[in-house]
């Protein structure tokens, strides 16, 4: 069962949790603002709850998804080697040094 | 921030310290403000009897009845940090014995929204007004006050006194009546 959750991808890149921590915060103090300044003119605290509570709904929607826009910059992995015995399990161990030597 | 958990955790520790620094706000706002408003007392009607106290010193006490009426206009009071008022009338008057007493005669709360235009006609006191003694009879400045405590959505919890009150002389005799 729980593997079924775990097989979800939900991981975003970098860039893309840094984006999205950009973009709840934002949308969360922008929210407070308006509804501080709204429960002030119309005298009603409640009000300012709702539409704090509104920010934190819609930037849910927004950033607990892991959606497109927050994968655009995967690490570039090196490519997977093929799993071999003897010879070619050498060959890492030599890309290795070569890299170091640079 | 990798996993769906802990966006949501730091999105919501996020949204609940904005949430207190705007209740701090709303705090803040209307800390200074004055909550007194002008009340008008005034007593129509003052009857004195000499009862036994069971609650108290077991002898005969006076027994003050006061018919009030009550006008204030509430509405200034209330803002967007209150969420009720406790509205009490308070004896406030000096004996031989203590200086000062005070007796709660009548309360009344008064929630966000409800009619705030206070128009009380002949009202009986809610509680009993009973001297611990006999300090009532002749009594010539029995004080009465409208007070009320603020109760806030955050912040401190104000108690107010009206501006405003009325002094009644309290008759000299027992079970008479006298009308002002």
């Amino acid at each position: 069962m729980l593997s079924i959750f775990n097989s979800i991808p939900t991981h975003m890149d970098y860039k893309g949790q840094k984006l999205a921590e950009q973009i709840f915060q934002g949308i969360i103090l922008v929210s407070a603002v308006i509804g501080f300044a709204y429960g002030l003119i119309i005298e009603q605290f409640g009000w300012t709850v709702y539409i704090v509570l509104a920010g934190f709904a819609v930037s849910c929607l927004l950033t607990l998804p892991p959606w497109p826009m927050y994968r655009q910059n995967p690490l570039s992995w090196q490519p997977a080697l093929p799993d071999t015995t003897g010879e070619t399990q050498q060959k890492p161990q030599e890309n290795l040094k070569k890299k170091k030597h640079k | 921030m990798n996993t769906v958990l802990s966006r949501a955790n730091s999105l919501f520790a996020f949204s609940l310290s904005v949430m207190a620094a705007l209740t701090f706000g709303c705090f803040i706002t209307t800390a200074f403000k004055d909550r007194s408003v002008p009340v008008d007392i005034h007593v129509s009607r003052v009857m004195l009897k000499n009862v036994d106290d069971f609650t108290g010193p077991r002898e005969r006490s006076d027994l003050g009845f006061i018919t009030f009426d009550l006008s204030a206009n509430l509405q200034p009071i209330f803002d967007w940090n209150v969420k009720q008022l406790f509205l009490y009338l308070s004896a406030e008057y000096t004996t031989k014995t203590n200086a000062l007493n005070q007796v709660v005669l009548w309360d009344k709360i008064v929630l966000r929204g409800e009619n705030t235009k206070l128009n009380l006609k002949e009202m009986k006191s809610k509680y009993f007004f009973f001297d611990d003694g006999n300090g009532l009879r002749a009594n010539k400045n029995i004080t009465l006050t409208m007070s009320w405590n603020v109760v806030p959505n955050a912040g401190i919890l104000p108690l107010v006194t009206g501006s405003g009150h009325m002094s009644v002389p309290f008759p000299e005799s027992y079970e008479t009546t006298k009308s002002y």
